[in-house]
């Protein structure tokens, strides 16, 4: 991508950091060895695996031989749900989830209920919180799972992971706590011991890492049977060929996020700020989806421009080269409006005009002037052309 | 696989001709709500000797394609009678802009039918000419040929996806359609029918079963 092109849209995908693709070169040309005992190719490439295990594992805690690489955080979510469901079901039959869970998970489970198993979905506030009353009320004795997605991928609400665990505690059996941690890894501090999780999944190309790579990982005693089968060379959970230079890739995208972790944060958070200070100065009738600023993941911000359509305001910034994502109805494949703005109270209407912004390493302080810049201008003509709002203006 | 827009349509959206209102015009109506997706109300300034549509003006709340679809409706409204104008089609709006993707062909029909609308409106008011919303299937099924099916862009009644309409004594309606429940458009599908039923002020209720 040319670097006029300013890209607020890291939560679908990111640019590959060019460490990132320096450190996996040299696995796509010479070293495309697989890793092995005894000989000097193959244990060169198995102590780069299991350095990036150690990379990986260091960065939230947890022990080198609970992480999986696999193919992606879609990949990674259906090993470890339909892994601990299966896994459990003769405990019982019942899952909890919610209505403000990403797609990728919800597709999982609604793929289960049909083998037979059956799920509660708890509401969110209007914020984007789990409702923790409804969680404690949806426990049943068969409850064997619980999965929630850790920071919204639309609103960034981050959820309170150790209350939701200790509501799970309370059962008088094991319920395992499976977050969707894609868009919290890198972006807010993550624990897995402390936060109580069983299971987390993980998409790296959310993080300037390689596409087609994901991480699992597993609290080791957790009851989990392998849902994909083949030759298992290094994980029993993900057979079978290794991607060698997505894993060193992913330890590279890692290494880098955690590096300065405290620093890297500060600067999404300076950003996020100026982003909303701007709009919210130079842009009337601009209100904010999801919680405060500082209660939310430092790379999310979430605004419904009133009287305009989303889809129109993200095609005016395309022909500005600066590219946004919105949760318009006319954008979607289906015609419905975002399901996560009309399960936190949004109207039809502000779902409409909302417009997601996140950010990464590669936005600069520059573009965001460039970016409210080209906002206003489409505002403003956008609501020239639109019937509503008139004599508010 | 990508969806994308014509050349006219991006031209049309980017520079979009008769925006505005008329100051005191002749007619007006607005299709379409913010409450379920876009909105479009069309102004007209109709010679009452001629009946030719001397201005036409348009203000769109929408996408890209409501846009553009506005655009060149009330360009090929612009200068004709009010008989010739109310031929003009949505197929034939599609068409102009060098095609439209199917999941935007509603953006169309909604730009055609605020033409019309408009029209109706002038004829009410300076021809006498009464606006029949009775409540009857006739009626019914003209409505509901403005409800596209978004996978297609097909309306619901040409796809013979509308299976039977029912009218009782007390102004209930029942429609059944044959589509899944599990289809990804039936909420769209829903929606546009509530709406296109409440241009009928009798009716009591509308229920919508699947077959």
């Amino acid at each position: 991508m040319s670097s006029k092109e300013v890209y607020l849209d890291s939560c679908k995908t990111s640019r590959l950091a060019p460490e990132v693709l320096d450190a996996m070169m040299p696995y796509l040309t010479e070293k495309y060895w697989y890793p092995g005992s005894f000989t000097s190719i193959g244990t060169e490439i198995a102590e780069v695996i299991e350095e990036a295990q150690e990379t990986v594992a260091r960065s939230m805690n947890a022990k080198p031989e609970e992480i999986t690489f696999t193919s992606g955080g879609t990949d990674a979510n259906n090993i470890a749900i339909q892994g601990i469901l299966q896994a459990n079901r003769e405990r019982g039959r019942h899952f909890i989830c919610s209505n403000v869970s990403h797609p990728s998970v919800l597709a999982v489970f609604q793929g289960m209920e049909k083998q037979g198993f059956e799920g509660t979905y708890i509401s969110a506030n209007k914020d984007g919180y789990l409702n923790l009353d409804e969680l404690k009320a949806a426990i049943r004795p068969d409850t064997i799972l619980a999965a929630f997605t850790h920071v919204n991928h639309i609103l960034g609400t981050i959820q309170d992971v150790k209350a939701i665990r200790n509501i799970l505690d309370q059962a008088d059996h094991k319920i395992y706590l499976f977050m969707d941690s894609c868009e919290a890894y890198t972006k807010i501090p993550l624990d897995v011991e402390e936060l109580g999780i069983d299971s987390l999944s993980i998409s790296v190309h959310k993080f300037n890492g390689p596409k087609g790579m994901g991480i699992l990982y597993v609290k080791k005693g957790t009851e989990i049977v392998p849902t994909q089968f083949g030759i298992t060379r290094l994980y029993k959970l993900k057979p079978g060929a290794i991607n060698v230079p997505g894993i060193v890739g992913t330890a590279k995208a890692v290494e880098i996020a955690f590096t300065n972790f405290d620093q890297n944060t500060r600067s999404l958070r300076e950003l996020q700020k100026l982003l909303y200070d701007e709009i919210m100065k130079r842009i009337p009738d601009a209100v904010l989806n999801g919680p405060p600023l500082e209660e939310r993941s430092p790379a999310h911000l979430n605004v419904t421009f009133r009287y305009i359509e989303g889809e129109a305001i993200m095609m005016m910034l395309d022909f500005n080269k600066i590219h946004v994502e919105t949760g318009s109805a006319c954008s979607s494949k289906d015609l419905r409006p975002n399901y996560i703005l009309m399960n936190t109270g949004r109207t039809h209407e502000e779902s409409h005009g909302s417009v997601r912004f996140t950010l990464d390493r590669f936005v600069t302080k520059e573009d965001i002037p460039k970016t409210v810049d080209a906002l206003e201008k489409t505002a403003k003509e956008l609501r020239r052309r639109s019937p509503l709002g008139k004599k508010e203006q | 696989m990508a969806i994308k827009y014509s050349e006219l349509v991006i031209e049309h959206f980017k520079n979009p001709h008769n925006v505005g209102t008329i100051d005191k015009p002749d007619a007006s109506a607005t299709e379409g709500s913010p409450a379920c997706g876009d909105q479009l109300t069309v102004y007209l300034k109709v010679n009452s000797e001629t009946q030719i549509i001397e201005d036409i003006k348009f203000q769109s709340y929408g996408c890209a394609s409501n846009i553009a679809t506005a655009s060149i409706i009330t360009d090929l409204a612009m200068g004709r009678n009010i008989e010739a104008a109310k031929q003009i089609t949505w197929k034939q709006a599609a068409d102009e802009l060098g095609g439209l993707p199917p999941i935007k062909m509603h953006c169309s029909v909604l730009a055609v039918d605020a033409l019309r609308s408009a029209i109706k409106n002038w004829e009410h008011k300076h021809l006498g000419k009464e606006i029949d919303d009775s409540l009857n299937k006739k009626n019914i099924v003209k409505e509901l040929q403005k409800v596209i099916y978004g996978q297609v862009g097909v309306d619901i009644v040409s796809l013979k996806l509308l299976k039977y309409i029912g009218v009782d004594e007390k102004n209930n309606v029942l429609l059944e359609l044959a589509i899944k429940k599990d289809d990804p458009f039936l909420d769209d599908v829903k929606n546009e029918i509530n709406e296109r039923m409440e241009k009928f002020p009798k009716i009591a209720s509308v229920k919508i079963s699947l077959v």
